[in-house]
């Protein structure tokens, strides 16, 4: 009775494994589009509106899923705090406190990019900047979606196997 | 923020001296923004105890020079007219009455070489900060010169332009600043008022006349601030004031809300060429009372007919010495052969800024000439509270 409750849980243990693996490969290419609908919207704001940044990345924030929200929520929230930081410091302070946002270090990168020009200069030459991360976004999208399809499946059947075989040499 | 200078001038000529000695800290001085609160009988609702400097200024400098200037004797602080910072030159201060000191770890020096100087860094914070992180959004600022902080305080700046088609069109480096620190005088136009109020408790159409720097703005906004507010003992109930406020100095608004108290039923019209400014409040915000800066076009002139015709009194100002040399003025010309005009104040700064020269009552529309004041009698001065003006002819 005991060993098959351990096989059990052994077998669901490896399959959650490979379940969370596949998460961040589902996750990746829908965060990457929602920071792109995000980044569109910034544009929109700065180059049409003029907007301060900070209410800018508020306003963004309300219209995005949670998860990128809160990044852009956090951003803005510094900037309105301590109005003499420099928004580039303060969007690579927000970048490398997020976790478990299922972005790899190279969207990363895409961002901290972006963030070094944010807000320093004219409208036309930060609407530039933007299009420039989308592109790149785009393109990592791409690839995440890519990803996705071969590896979502392979690393949920890799996890109950490897589960499957645990079971057999162990018991 | 003239006129205290006026009244630090008159009331402590002992201060001064002290103070210009070289290589000595600033001198100790009375703390004047007690005396202006205790003028102040409505001071804007961001008023408390704090020095402006630490309240509104602080947050916005660069966090290496900031302590620099917190940590300077509170009296020095309310005495503080400007800070300057330029790019690679030391830190500058110039203190009312005072003129031009240098900021060092230790306090106000005389001399530049002791002083902190200001690094591309502290620039690039600074400019950040003023423009919340978004130079982008400060274009138009950038072709006006400066731009206004909570509290009413300008920051003036230049470096390199970058120009379209002739024009300034922004800076590409900026490398000097000049933060204005406005004080409101509340109380300013206590002397004048009593002067331009009719029967009925209509404002009389007013024209404040002076050169530059003698008060004009600073008598303009209380005359707002006490006019929509209401004056109980002049028998002045409070009455919707419209402020065209085209160089955004009356108001200092900042996002539309004006940053000193210009009164409870004021509307600010700001950053809008005047004679649009004014047909548009009058026709949208129907004031009972029309204030605006700096009468200068010919646009402007007729735009003040058009509100004076409408029934809205004009409380308006205009560069020159004298009330002749303003009528003189081609633009304005139309005006004073109109009789616009019921009353003019003339300021000068003949003991310092803000003090008035003379009311006069100008004749009846119909007239349209000036009528002189008794000659022999003196203007005295605007300053804490005191009274001021000479008799108004009947």
């Amino acid at each position: 009775m005991a060993s098959q409750l351990g096989a059990a849980l052994v077998l669901a243990t490896a399959g959650l494994l490979g379940a969370v693996v596949a998460r961040t490969y589902q996750e990746r290419p829908r965060v990457l589009r929602a920071l792109q609908a995000a980044l569109t919207m910034l544009a929109t704001e700065i180059s049409y509106a003029a907007t301060p940044l900070p209410e800018a990345l508020r306003r963004v924030a309300r219209h995005t899923p949670a998860a990128v929200a809160a990044f852009f929520e956090e951003v803005s929230r510094e900037l309105e705090q301590n109005p003499g930081a420099p928004a580039g410091e303060v969007w690579r302070r927000a970048v490398a406190a997020r976790r478990g946002w299922c972005l790899t270090a190279e969207d990363e990168a895409v961002l901290l990019d972006l963030g070094g020009y944010l807000g320093r200069s004219s409208a036309a030459d930060q609407e530039r900047h933007l299009r420039l991360a989308l592109a790149q976004l785009g393109r990592l999208q791409a690839e995440a979606e890519a990803q996705r399809d071969t590896q979502v499946r392979l690393w949920r059947y890799l996890g109950l196997c490897v589960g499957g075989c645990l079971v057999l040499l162990l018991y | 923020m003239t006129v205290s200078r006026a009244a630090r001038q008159a009331g402590e000529p002992a201060g001064r001296s002290r103070g210009a000695a070289p290589g000595l800290f600033a001198a100790p001085a009375v703390d004047d923004a007690l005396a202006f609160r205790t003028i102040a009988s409505h001071r804007a609702c961001t008023c408390g105890d704090e020095d402006p400097i630490d309240r509104d200024i602080a947050p916005f400098l660069p966090p290496r020079l900031r302590p620099l200037i917190t940590q300077l004797p509170q009296e020095q602080k309310a005495r503080l007219v400007e800070l300057r910072l330029r790019v690679g030159r030391p830190l500058a201060a110039v203190l009312r009455g005072d003129g031009q000191w240098f900021i060092s770890a230790q306090g106000l020096v005389r001399h530049p070489a002791a002083a902190e100087s200001v690094t591309a860094d502290d620039g690039a914070r600074l400019l950040a900060a003023v423009s919340r992180s978004s130079v982008y959004a400060l274009e138009d600022a950038f072709r006006q010169g400066y731009v206004t902080l909570p509290g009413g305080h300008r920051v003036g700046f230049c470096g390199e332009a970058a120009v379209e088609a002739g024009d300034l069109r922004t800076w590409r480096h900026v490398a000097s600043f000049n933060i204005r620190i406005a004080r409101a005088v509340p109380g300013a136009a206590d002397a004048v008022l009593p002067r331009l109020v009719a029967a009925g408790g209509r404002i009389r159409h007013t024209l404040v006349v002076s050169p530059p720097a003698c008060g004009k703005t600073t008598l303009l906004r209380d005359l707002a601030r006490q006019i929509s507010w209401g004056v109980p003992s002049l028998g002045l109930a409070g009455q919707a004031v419209a402020i065209v406020d085209e160089r955004s100095e009356i108001a200092a608004c900042r996002d539309g809300i004006p940053q000193h108290d210009v009164g409870p039923c004021t509307d600010v019209c700001d950053r809008c060429p005047k004679a649009p400014g004014m047909l548009l409040m009058i026709r949208a915000m129907a004031p009972r009372v029309l204030v605006t800066d700096e009468l200068g076009t010919p646009a402007d002139a007729a735009a003040v007919l058009e509100a004076v015709h409408a029934g809205v009194s004009v409380v308006a100002s205009a560069h020159g010495a004298s009330w002749e040399e303003v009528a003189r003025r081609p633009a304005l010309a139309p005006l004073v052969q109109n009789g616009a005009f019921e009353r003019a104040v003339i300021l000068s700064r003949r003991r310092g800024p803000g003090t008035v020269e003379a009311i006069l009552d100008l004749a009846p529309r119909a007239g349209g000439s000036a009528r002189r004041p008794p000659s022999g009698s003196t203007g005295r001065q605007v300053g804490q509270g005191t009274v001021i003006n000479q008799p108004v002819g009947q």
